[in-house]
């Protein structure tokens, strides 16, 4: 056994510790020693050390020193980053996506504030360790389609059932307005919109969402006023109400996927009129309108780049320059993948904007801290800070570049068990 | 003495002044940059002198001719023209789907140059793809290589030099697995299963040994000492005639494959009726037969990782085109989209994680390897003196994930410059305030 | 007059009126146009003349004080107007049965074609056209309406070529004169010509472009190779079996035996293309119509001997190279890139007919044909491809196609010049009689 394997060796016996037991046992620290860091808040550092106890990063810093008892899994020539999060996926909701059978992410119907991403979620879709051994170690999980989609959730990408997995639930109530893309990967190309929406615009969408809010607050007083007045009857129970109120008392935040510049405009002021707590998703003609979202402080979620450009005025780089362009007019923007069978490409999507002028280390960041702000987890994930999850990657080079071998995946503190998919048929056809 | 002085000055002057003159179309000297030539190893700060479209040096240091423009290369890494060895890119229809055998179908007869996909393959340093019938058919017929020169006419993106290739497809969507049966309506389109696939190729195979039977006797009793007064010829029948040019060895296959056992069946076929498959493509389970197709020298065409997309995808693991490129099969990595053929450079640099190839051995897989598998090695896939000049120049490593094209060279005319586009992008948002 | 002879004299009227109709209205009337400017075509214009008609052909014509008025015309004053020769349009769908029916239908004249030759060729289920109906007529589909003819006649056209619509190799046209809603009066040729068109057969066989030419030539080859069996058994009679009869492959064999004309109608430069190559191929006798992008095919006209029939119909054809790259590109190709392709062929020196093909209300006809003269297309061109030379490419130039004697008497009077913005069409004589709008 070579020394490399040799020092990861704690890493794959406590890997498969975890494992076996099941349940998150007491773990023992471990220590990650001679990495490089790049925690993402603050200044790397060439050589240092992460203390990992209960959990959590315990301590971080250069000539730190190391407990006793700990097992110490060597760095040297690794880098250590913080766990990606994907800021839209359908992990765990999608396994052969041409196989109706298999898909679980779009429900029939428009309205459906009632469907919950977590109540479907596949913690052991096949998906799911592919992406984790590429370094992703929490992601959005949304359904989608219709007007009002559901609710998405934010997990992690470890965890015996899919409730052990919830970071928050819900992530999002999750409203889509037209699209101007075309397909993924297959590619219509310039001048085509996606989904037969190019006939609507945002504002008849807009309307429509103002009368179901105005419903569930006029549902909701008949509620309170029948609750204190018996002789009152109740309301007819009216579950889009129901799951509509949250997110109009500020309690549940809402991701609107949305596209053309004016509907980004018109989804701006909806969001101030009706003092929602929001994010966008795509904003794919944002740039055009970066003054309105740097204004109105909405982060923006990149939808993933593998798309054609839909709009040939715009230019052939248009959806890889949005990125770029809203980041330099200050706004808050992070990548997704879009996917669950291509979510391991996350850190690719933060690349291929850098390509076209994001500064790298704010597209790391865009795929490490941002989302984690922009979901409200910051206190716990998204940067290599004493506090905070022990979310960690070992890789051999940049965390964003396809070459790059991720070596080790520590989740809540515990190493990941690295085999997927890919891996076992390799090695059984190895064997031939 | 003196004859053949004057002989040699004016022959010189002669040389000289038709360097001059053809200097002006397809000539460029592009300098210092990195010069990834696949075949022959890397040159930093190197330059390539283009005459007429061909590669006339290689080296460092070259003086520019008069006439010839220069590309300013220093910082940048010059590579060949990626080749997309399977798209369906530039024409108008890829499926003849209401029958089943439908080879007489030349996709060669209906290339569409005014595809917007051209522009796009070139922004991503493509300037070669084989555009192809789509997966409808058992057998659709045969398929083109394209030189991506948008804003040419049709006859000028059209590769000769490349193997005449027929377009074969196995699985789920040749049994019209996602179609659903509606009663009282049509009734399928045999073959619905793979044996019925197979059942079918093969008796394809055999008409169209009879059909050059039928010609070979008509041959014979033309050239006979009295040939009957009856005599007249078969009728020409187009779709037997180029499954006939295939088991002649003119024409060789390209076939769509999934499962390991549909591709090994098919390998069969060409074992029993002669024929050469130069490529299996998507091969989502190569890898669990990587020796024979190794030994049968039969490459493969395969996306890096786009996958569990149907059920014959549910195993296409990451590492094959990796893995099959380290057992000796030639693998090359496609697009089979008008947007994935952008980034087929990022799809390759996969390879380098996803089983361990060099940064040369990746960059392979979508420049000399497709050349090979189309026949197209000794004009283009690799940058060498008198090889056609089909250029790419990014302004990163190809293998790098913070790479782009910048620009795009076909026969050494300049097809896309990011610069330009930029320039021109600036000009107008001064007159039309746009950002 | 003695009573005798009085009583003859009647019978012999009251007989006459006892004739039927047709016969007094065989003979055409006389008519002298008289101070009318003259454009002949193929004669130098007559700025103040005398045009006389009779009995449906043109008798004379000449300056005034050159040509007798004979004593039987009906004298018509055209002081301040201009005389014509009736326009002609290559190649028209309108006035047909069912001019807006797609593929999929069968016609209520519709050919039978036998089954198992209709298996052979494509067809799909019962009820639906096959793909190729070589063998269908176009007089049999002609429905003439008064309104279409009208509209044509107000335009300035007085003779059409009307084709079959429907499928690939899509039946056999008629050139006629629109002189009455009589299917038989208004033949002048048929037929004309054989007509295909680079669609496809959605549902059926051929569902795409490249199976569409496939089918194209195969037909062409199957035709030669029965007319060579029909041939050989002619000569043997004795020892071989009987070729079976088959109405498509018989109705192709004088297009590809006997080069009578076949016009493809091409929807964008490369259907030029690949017209050419087929009319190549087979050594047809080609005309190529529609041809809204011939300019991008200059090249491959020069080297062609394919005639020209190019439609005033400018709309950019879906999927167009200047359609799909932004919108500035887009609006320059509907004002201007596709409108100057007359002008553009007229530059280049290739021969062309202007046609009404794909436009519904032929008044739209002269409106692009002002567009084309305004972007380039010099004037004497314009009306040479809207008469001589359709006629010249249908072999119909010794009959229409100018003002001469002889020729038949179609003939438009306008206040001003046929190309000018307020131009109106006065009078309009078709097959010499006077049109009644």
């Amino acid at each position: 056994m070579n020394r490399r394997a040799r020092m990861l060796l704690p890493v794959i016996l406590l890997a498969a510790a975890a494992a076996a037991t099941g349940f998150a046992a007491p773990q023992k620290t471990i220590v990650i020693a001679n990495a490089r860091i790049v925690p993402v808040v603050g200044p790397d550092l060439a050589s240092g050390t992460i203390v990992i106890k209960d959990g959590k990063i315990a301590d971080i810093g250069a000539g730190i020193s190391v407990p006793p008892g700990a097992d110490i899994v060597d760095g040297k020539g690794l880098t250590a980053f913080p766990g990606m999060i994907d800021g839209y996926s359908f992990l765990g909701l999608q396994e052969i996506t041409g196989v109706n059978a298999t898909v679980d992410n779009r429900e029939t119907g428009r309205i459906n504030p009632q469907v919950w991403a977590i109540e479907a979620l596949r913690y052991d879709s096949m998906h799911i360790p592919i992406a984790r051994s590429n370094g992703i170690t929490a992601a959005i999980v949304a359904p989608t389609g219709g007007l009002i989609s559901g609710r998405s959730v934010l997990i992690k990408l470890d965890g015996w059932t899919n409730r052990e997995m919830v970071v928050k639930n819900p992530a999002a109530l999750q409203i889509e307005f037209p699209d101007i893309r075309g397909g993924r990967g297959g590619g219509s190309g310039f001048g085509q919109r996606g989904g037969g929406a190019a006939a609507q615009d945002a504002t008849r969408l807009i309307a429509e969402l103002k009368d179901l809010f105005a419903s569930a607050r006029a549902y909701e007083k008949r509620k309170l006023y029948a609750q204190k007045n018996l002789s009152v009857a109740l309301p007819d129970f009216d579950e889009t109400s129901e799951f509509l109120l949250p997110v109009l008392k500020g309690e549940v935040a809402i991701m609107i996927l949305v596209h053309a510049d004016r509907d980004i405009q018109a989804a701006i002021k909806f969001v101030k009129d009706e003092g929602l707590k929001a994010v966008f998703y795509g904003a794919e003609q944002g740039w055009k309108v970066a003054a309105d979202l740097k204004d109105s402080g909405i982060p923006v979620i990149i939808s993933q780049l593998y798309a054609a450009p839909p709009v040939w005025d715009d230019g052939y780089d248009q959806l890889f320059m949005n990125a770029v362009r809203l980041a330099r007019a200050g706004v808050k923007i992070a990548f997704s993948s879009g996917s669950a069978t291509a979510a391991k490409d996350l850190p690719y999507h933060a690349a291929k904007a850098a390509a076209f002028g994001l500064d790298r280390r704010e597209a790391l960041k865009a795929v490490t801290i941002s989302p984690a702000e922009i979901f409200g987890v910051a206190g716990e994930m998204g940067s290599l800070e004493k506090g905070k999850a022990a979310n960690i990657v070992l890789a051999d080079g940049d965390l964003l570049e396809q070459r790059t071998n991720v070596k080790a995946v520590f989740i809540d503190g515990k190493p990941c068990d690295m085999s997927n998919k890919y891996t076992e048929l390799l090695d059984k056809f190895k064997k031939r | 003495m003196k004859r053949t002085l004057a002989t040699l000055l004016l022959a010189t002057l002669a040389v000289l002044c038709a360097a001059g003159s053809a200097a002006a179309a397809g000539s460029l000297l592009i300098k210092n940059g990195t010069i990834l030539t696949v075949t022959r190893g890397t040159i930093a700060r190197g330059d390539i002198l283009v005459i007429n479209g061909i590669i006339a040096r290689i080296g460092k240091n070259i003086a520019a001719p008069p006439g010839v423009p220069v590309i300013d290369a220093a910082g940048r890494y010059v590579l060949p023209g990626l080749i997309d060895s399977h798209t369906h890119i530039a024409l108008a229809g890829t499926n003849e789907g209401s029958e089943a055998i439908t080879p007489e179908a030349d996709v060669g007869a209906v290339i569409n140059a005014d595809d917007t996909a051209l522009f796009t393959a070139l922004t991503g340093g493509v300037t070669m793809a084989h555009t192809m019938h789509g997966s409808a058919n058992p057998i659709g017929g045969p398929n083109v290589v394209l030189k991506m020169k948008w804003g040419r006419p049709s006859e000028e993106l059209v590769v000769s030099e490349a193997w005449r290739t027929l377009k074969f497809a196995l699985g789920e969507n040749v049994k019209q697995s996602s179609r659903t049966i509606v009663a009282g309506g049509p009734p399928p389109r045999y073959p619905q299963t793979r044996m019925g696939t197979n059942a079918i190729l093969r008796r394809e195979f055999l008409r169209a040994q009879n059909y050059m039977a039928e010609w070979d006797r008509y041959e014979k009793l033309k050239g006979s000492k009295n040939p009957p007064k009856t005599l007249l010829p078969p009728r020409r029948d187009l779709r037997l005639e180029v499954l006939a040019d295939l088991l002649k060895g003119k024409m060789v296959a390209r076939c769509h494959d999934y499962q390991a056992t549909e591709a090994l069946e098919f390998m069969g076929l060409a074992k029993e009726f002669g024929f050469k498959i130069a490529a299996l493509e998507h091969a989502w389970e190569a890898y669990k037969i990587a020796d024979e197709l190794a030994a049968a020298k039969i490459g493969i065409s395969v996306f890096a990782d786009s996958w569990a997309y149907k059920m014959e995808a549910a195993e296409g693991i990451a590492y094959d085109a990796g893995y099959c490129s380290k057992k000796g099969v030639l693998v090359s990595i496609n697009s089979d989209s008008n947007e994935r053929i952008r980034r087929l450079f990022n799809d390759a640099a996969k390879t380098m994680k996803y089983g361990g190839l060099s940064e040369d051995e990746a960059l392979r897989l979508v420049t000399i390897n497709p050349a090979l598998q189309l026949g197209v090695d000794k004009i283009v896939g690799s940058l060498e003196v008198g090889k056609q000049a089909d250029i790419a120049i990014f302004n990163e490593h190809p293998m790098s994930a913070y790479t782009r094209c910048d620009m795009t060279i076909i026969d050494g005319d300049v097809y896309f410059d990011r610069a330009g586009i930029i320039a021109a992008r600036e000009e107008a948002a001064k007159k039309g305030g746009r950002p | 007059m003695p009573t005798r002879n009085r009583f003859a004299l009647w019978s012999v009227l009251g007989a006459l009126c006892v004739l039927p109709a047709a016969a007094a209205s065989d003979v055409g009337p006389t008519y002298a146009i008289r101070n009318v400017r003259i454009v002949p075509v193929t004669g130098p214009v007559i700025e103040k003349g005398t045009l006389i008609i009779r009995d449906g052909l043109i008798e004379s014509l000449g300056a005034v004080d050159k040509t007798a008025v004979p004593e039987d015309a009906e004298i018509i004053e055209a002081e301040g107007l201009t005389a014509y020769p009736g326009l002609i349009s290559g190649h028209t769908n309108l006035l047909l049965e069912d001019p807006a029916a797609g593929m999929g239908q069968r016609g209520a004249a519709g050919t039978p074609t036998l089954p198992a030759v209709a298996a052979q060729r494509g067809a799909g289920t019962a009820g639906e056209t096959a793909a190729g109906t070589p063998e269908l007529m176009l007089l049999t589909q002609l429905r003439p309406a008064k309104s279409t003819m009208d509209g044509f006649l107000k335009a300035g056209f007085t003779t059409v070529l009307i084709a079959p619509n429907r499928g690939i190799i899509q039946g056999q046209s008629a050139v006629v004169n629109l002189n009455g809603l009589e299917t038989g009066p208004m033949v002048l040729l048929t037929p004309a010509a054989l007509h295909v068109n680079f669609t496809t057969n959605r549902g059926g066989y051929p569902s795409s472009l490249m199976g569409t030419i496939a089918y194209i030539r195969q037909s062409f080859l199957d035709a030669d190779h029965y007319a060579n069996a029909k041939a050989v058994y002619g000569k043997n009679l004795k020892g071989m079996k009987r070729p079976v009869h088959d109405p498509f492959l018989e109705a192709l064999i004088p297009y590809v035996r006997d080069k009578k004309p076949v016009i493809f109608q091409c929807n964008n430069a490369e259907d030029i293309k690949r017209a050419l190559k087929i009319i190549e191929e087979f050594k047809l006798s080609g005309i190529l119509s529609q041809a809204n992008e011939a300019w991008r095919a200059e090249a491959a006209l020069k080297a062609s001997r394919a005639k020209l029939l190019v439609t005033l119909d400018f709309r950019p054809p879906n999927g167009s190279f200047y359609t799909s790259q932004g919108e500035d590109l887009r609006k320059k190709a509907e004002a201007e890139i596709y409108p100057s392709n007359p002008a553009a062929l007229a530059k280049a020196g290739i021969a062309f007919s202007l046609t009404t093909f794909g436009l519904t209300d032929a008044a739209a006809a002269l409106r692009n044909v002002r567009t084309a003269i305004k972007l380039g297309l010099p004037e004497d061109v314009a009306l040479r491809a809207l008469t001589l030379v359709p006629a010249q490419t249908l072999g119909l130039d010794r009959q229409v196609g100018s003002l001469e004697p002889g020729k038949i008497a179609n003939v438009i009077l306008t206040k001003g010049a046929l190309f000018d913005e307020k131009t109106q069409v006065e009078r309009v004589f078709v097959d010499g009689v006077l049109w009644k709008f």
